[in-house]
């Protein structure tokens, strides 16, 4: 009971918010560090994070198991202040300044999940194709077919513009065309396909990158909840400092 | 052109002793900044120099509501003067980013992303500085004024992670990236995080808060200058 009464405490405090944030800060801190002078992180993009690292030695990934730890204690006591915040505080006047700083702690917690999901079910794959290329981009059979690929250069020389016109076929039948351009990734299903890089000589050919990021809309939704948190949260700041 | 920067760096310096010339220098590099964007077709906000220069003109430009909050006390003004003008000094000496843009950072979201990113430094400079004076002179006003910067200043820069990571996705395929950047700008963020937070217990409010906030300053220019510099990362100048 008495240890129970400890954990619930714990979970309820600020102290362990700012113990957190201050612990997590040191453990970033030291990766930032570690991670650009070991050489096992530069393919910490090619697979999903938990699956590079069950791979890889705990001697230079310490420092990410760590944050991972110490972000579920941060999920829960933002659950727990959060509930506690809003029921303590719900009859007050000003109720959206209560409301808004939980909208925020909600965002927050939809970007920790959404990179949780990507973490696990994430994928990535890189192509190196030429014009008429085509590859297998699922189980169904569904075929990416490399029709064209368009390189502009300025008189200078460097490249102001380009685009891949690509097919999406199954068999012989023609399920839909798209065009790839500069931040313009051509999506299907769950795929986000894109150009990772271009080449004009001896012969015109692009980087391919097939990816699925399960977490993307979780991410996006959370940075919505955030802004509208925090602009809320500024605003009436901002307007109760001057009444 | 140049002459208008290095007319504003000298404005800057005279802004220290009289306000006038803190908005002169801020007239004269605006119109810098203007001239060098009606040259390349494009925000100047791509390498050091420009982004330098911006961070300067957007400290001048906050420097001024959070002044006539003050009451221009002298001490806030040598300091954001001061402030303006360090930042135009580094400019002077970093290099310009004169060709064009590659495709992929011709898009609204890049320039959304570093204009929120650079707003909030300048913001983060002028608390430092507020924070600075609180520790001075012990007037409550400045410390609360140092808040009011760090909320706004947050609230930039996590539109600016929020505009980032939607870039990212487009342009790269995943919202997120590990590199020493990304870890930095987490550190900021969670630290000014733990700035917002800490605020809120008795033990830290006042000359603790006011502390953090002028250490979570250097953590801005370590993540802004010392990784772009001394790290590779897509960020590198």
């Amino acid at each position: 009971m008495g240890i129970l009464k400890y954990i619930t405490d714990m979970l309820f405090s600020i102290r362990t918010t700012l113990w957190s944030l201050w612990l997590l800060i040191a453990l970033l801190f030291a990766g930032a560090f570690v991670m650009p002078a070991k050489e096992e992180f530069q393919t910490i993009h090619s697979m999903p994070l938990f699956d590079w690292l069950s791979e890889q030695n705990v001697a230079i990934t310490w420092w990410l198991w760590a944050s991972i730890a110490v972000l579920i204690l941060l999920t829960l006591n933002t659950l727990f202040c959060s509930i506690q915040s809003v029921l303590k505080k719900r009859g007050v006047s000003n109720f959206l300044l209560v409301l808004s700083p939980q909208i925020i702690h909600i965002a927050f917690l939809f970007m920790l999940f959404a990179h949780l999901l990507s973490s696990y079910g994430g994928f990535k794959e890189m192509i190196v194709a030429g014009e008429g290329a085509a590859f297998q981009l699922n189980r169904d059979g569904v075929v990416l077919v490399i029709e064209g690929i368009e390189i502009s250069s300025d008189p200078a020389g460097y490249m102001s513009d380009w685009s891949i016109n690509i097919a999406y076929a199954s068999g012989e039948k023609l399920i839909r065309k798209d065009i790839i351009r500069p931040n313009s990734p051509s999506l299907y299903e769950d795929f986000n396909i894109n150009v990772k890089d271009l080449r004009a000589f001896p012969q015109k050919a692009a980087l391919i990158q097939i990816s699925r990021e399960p977490g993307a809309l979780w991410a996006l939704a959370g940075g919505v909840l955030f802004m509208t948190g925090i602009i809320t949260l500024v605003i009436l700041r901002v307007k109760t400092s001057r009444e | 052109m140049f002459k208008l920067h290095i007319l504003s760096l000298i404005l800057y310096g005279a802004g220290i002793f009289k306000r006038p010339f803190l908005y002169a220098g801020l007239a004269v590099q605006s119109a810098y900044l203007l001239s060098r964007g009606l040259e390349l077709h494009r925000l100047p906000l791509v390498g050091a120099h420009d982004t330098l220069a911006f961070i300067a003109a957007s400290a001048a430009a906050f420097a001024i509501p959070f002044g006539i909050n003050l009451n221009w006390n002298s001490k806030y003004q040598k300091g954001a003067a001061l402030l303006a003008a360090a930042f135009t000094l580094f400019s002077m000496f970093s290099k310009q980013h004169n060709i064009p843009l590659p495709p992929v950072l011709k898009t609204l979201w890049f320039e959304l992303h570093v204009v929120t990113a650079f707003l909030s430094y300048a913001l983060f400079g002028i608390a430092a500085v507020l924070g600075t004076i609180y520790l001075i002179e012990k007037v409550e006003k400045n410390e609360a004024l140092q808040y009011k910067a760090i909320l706004i200043g947050y609230c930039l820069f996590s539109a600016s992670m929020i505009f980032g990571g939607v870039w990212a996705y487009l342009a790269w395929g995943t919202y997120w990236l590990w590199t020493p950047k990304e870890l930095w700008t987490s550190i900021l963020w969670l630290f000014y995080s733990l700035y917002l937070h800490a605020r809120l217990r008795p033990w830290w409010a006042g000359k603790p808060s006011a502390i953090l906030g002028i250490v979570g300053f250097g953590v801005v220019m370590f993540t802004y200058l010392g990784v772009s510099l001394l790290m590779k990362s897509s960020h590198s100048f």
